[in-house]
């Protein structure tokens, strides 16, 4: 209802969306992959290893139900669709890839030479079919991360294409602030590219899934929690200091509970990280930024506590999450916040995030 | 406010004390180096009585995530309850939040007496 009055009245949102689900068949990657790894697809049938116990209880599934393209395919796999019923409807001017990894190469436990195949042929298969289609689209590096040097070797192969703005990594059982992934933050830097974290099919329960989804689906923030306090105590943020992090699709109302308990444990707990000169809250200040989408729909008064709470309006993105169910829309899922802040939420904190979009603005029609 | 709190050699290097300068509970520390300081008796925290702590040095920073270079022994007290650390000899100030400190007394001498004052 909301969504027609907006299309009636022609209006546009020129946002930054932090996370837009593209997708691809295994099909489409076939050009992209040598064998042996063509053949075990082809041959084998083989598909990537599926972790969580339920569907996804969406009309659709993962999907929103109109999502899905007029051929029939999966939401998310057509440009041209994505394009009508997102990017034109929105009037977005930048768009930033996630991919519908499902769940990552990263988050495979085993065979990661083919994890790497994967990989790599996902990123050629998203600068030839999306990057390098859209202006509006800006993209992932996705690695195989259980094995730093191959990942490295992934981020040397295609990071310093202009469209490649930060590194994927899952979200789930491997906290990535470990000293022994530095490698890939290293060569992250090197590139100029941010880190994002998503989470996949994380365990939440001391490695175990609860019984339903909407417990799983609830407590998601938890696991972002364990990769940002990984992240700031192994010393990532002081080892890296260009490198900044990106949660995604958790929202932001954990963070100041996340801040605060970190900076009290840290004033009694320093002496174990001795390499950590600061507050933690301000290095997350400094280095984190965190997606909006699932909105947990605040009234104006409450987002605000938030901010305040945060200590910094400069670390809240917007993010559809598009095509998934749980989709947010621009026009309705935040509260009215003011033009200043709805600039900097919608745009410029993601613009300032990302140094390949700082000098970059696309003329747009609100 | 002045008060005797000991003899000079009462304290040796490494040791502390309990005292009182009037009504206030303190601590007066002697560290390595032979200073005498003074400070409130109560961490700046949770109000834990710091004379139950210990002296100690701590793993100062360090450029390098897993690298530990344990320094400065007997210049830092730490808090007896939660284990916050002060630095003795830069104003009792906390190593993790330098914003906080213990209220630091100051310490002169009177022929053989040491003596606590405002």
């Amino acid at each position: 209802m909301a969504e027609s009055k907006q299309k009636q009245s022609n209006k546009k949102r020129p946002i930054i969306d932090v996370d837009i689900h593209e997708g691809a068949l295994y099909e489409d990657l076939l050009p992209y992959l040598d064998n042996p790894w063509k053949r075990y697809i082809t041959d084998s049938d083989w598909v990537m290893e599926k972790h969580l116990p339920y569907p996804i209880p969406g009309p659709d599934g993962l999907n929103r139900a109109d999502a899905k393209t007029p051929d029939g395919r999966p939401a998310g796999t057509d440009l041209s669709f994505m394009q009508e019923q997102l990017l034109d409807e929105v009037g977005h001017e930048y768009g930033i890839l996630t991919s519908a990894f499902d769940p990552s190469p990263s988050s495979m436990h085993g065979w990661y030479e083919m994890a790497h195949a994967l990989a790599s042929a996902y990123n050629d298969y998203q600068i030839d079919h999306w990057l390098d289609k859209d202006e509006r689209l800006y993209g992932s590096v996705h690695v195989a991360a259980q094995e730093p040097q191959s990942a490295v070797r992934e981020i040397e192969r295609v990071g310093s294409h202009p469209k490649m703005v930060q590194v994927m990594l899952p979200i789930d059982d491997r906290p990535w602030g470990d000293p022994y992934y530095h490698p890939i933050f290293e060569a992250a830097e090197r590139h100029n590219l941010m880190i994002a974290m998503h989470h996949n099919e994380p365990p939440s329960y001391y490695g175990k899934y609860p019984r339903y989804f909407v417990e799983w689906h609830c407590v998601m923030p938890n696991t972002h929690m364990v990769q940002i306090n990984s992240m700031v105590f192994n010393g990532v943020f002081e080892k890296y200091p260009n490198l900044k992090l990106m949660m995604v699709e958790a929202g932001f109302t954990y963070a100041p509970a996340l801040m605060r308990k970190m900076d009290q444990q840290y004033k009694a707990l320093r002496h174990e990280v001795p390499w950590i000169k600061r507050l933690p809250s301000q290095i997350i200040r400094e280095h984190v930024c965190f997606s909006t989408q699932p909105s947990d729909e605040l009234s104006s008064e409450e987002f605000m506590t938030f901010v305040d709470l945060m200590g910094s309006d400069e670390m809240i993105c917007f993010s559809t999450d598009y095509p998934h169910w749980d989709y947010d829309s621009p026009f309705q899922a935040l509260p009215s916040l003011g033009e200043d802040l709805e600039n900097k939420i919608f745009r410029e904190n993601a613009r300032n995030f990302y140094p390949k979009l700082q000098n970059t603005r696309r003329p747009v029609s609100q | 406010m002045k008060e005797i709190v000991c003899k000079k050699d009462e304290l040796q290097p490494g040791q502390t004390m309990r005292a009182k300068m009037g009504p206030f509970p303190i601590i007066v520390c002697r560290t390595p180096d032979g200073e005498y300081h003074a400070f409130n008796n109560k961490c700046a925290h949770q109000g834990a009585p710091m004379s139950e702590g210990v002296m100690c040095g701590a793993s100062v920073p360090t450029d390098t995530p897993g690298e530990y270079d344990y320094q400065k022994e007997g210049e830092i007290l730490r808090c007896p309850w939660h284990g916050m650390e002060y630095d003795i000899k830069n104003e009792g100030r906390m190593l993790a939040d330098p914003e906080q400190k213990l209220k630091e007394f100051n310490v002169s001498f009177e022929d053989d007496d040491v003596v606590v004052s405002l």
